[in-house]
């Protein structure tokens, strides 16, 4: 791991394209300010590797067929904001 | 494979497996590089849906899909407008909504709510969204039984 040392309103690049800023260190909370491309998505970590996992928990191997769906209750209520 | 516009009507009485080719260009969190999918949906299963990779793999993928609002009536995930602009949304009307299930048994399934599919149906593009107050919600939603759903 690369390890700098940034002051408040000190920034690093990342690949000419992405900036990282030190907006304010408060104890033990530091608030960084992050300019990126709209197409690099930026999450926080904790978050992104419980989505993460869960999707990876979530995949189903298989074509889904009629009737594969699992023993769980029928939910027939309509949702017309929904349909396709 | 054609593309189909998504409209409000539908047959109800027809048993056909409907498949709508989506894109998702930043693919789903930890799937980044699968950006290519089908939204397959039947009458019969419905609310659920299935959204399967669409690849070239001997073995297709998928993950079973719900409409939230069936699972949690007062669900309002917010959107910033920059994750709304990555996938064309302009408006509130292209908004189709899904979220994950997890089948953990035989009787027991979860939904991610905290990291719901937002897509497009203007455009057929979608994304996984981490909405801005996504601590208000559960990666493991408990899937509600029949006692408690209505």
């Amino acid at each position: 791991m690369l390890v700098l040392s940034r002051k408040t309103n000190e920034s690093i690049i990342i690949d000419g394209e992405i900036e990282i800023k030190v907006i304010k260190v408060d104890g033990g909370v530091t608030k960084l300010g992050i300019i990126a491309p709209p197409q690099i998505p930026i999450y926080r970590q904790e978050i992104y590797r419980e989505i993460q996992n869960n999707n990876q928990k979530a995949i189903i191997k298989g074509k889904p067929n009629k009737g594969s769906l699992p023993k769980i209750p029928r939910l027939d209520m309509e949702t017309k904001e929904n349909q396709i | 494979m054609t593309t189909h516009q998504l409209t409000e009507e539908r047959p109800t009485d027809e048993h056909v497996m409907e498949h709508v080719q989506i894109e998702m260009p930043f693919g789903l969190l930890g799937f980044e590089t699968i950006k290519d999918y089908y939204l397959i949906s039947d009458p019969e299963e419905k609310p659920f849906m299935w959204l399967q990779m669409k690849g070239e793999e001997t073995e297709a993928q998928s993950f079973l899909v719900v409409s939230p609002f069936v699972i949690h009536q007062g669900y309002s995930p917010e959107f910033s407008d920059e994750e709304m602009d990555s996938i064309g949304i302009e408006s509130p009307d292209d908004v189709l909504l899904f979220n994950i299930v997890t089948i953990h048994s035989k009787d027991l399934a979860s939904v991610n709510l905290k990291g719901p599919i937002v897509i497009n149906k203007r455009l057929l593009k979608g994304k996984q969204v981490v909405p801005i107050n996504a601590l208000d919600y559960r990666v493991d939603h408990p899937l509600p039984t029949d006692s408690n759903i209505f």
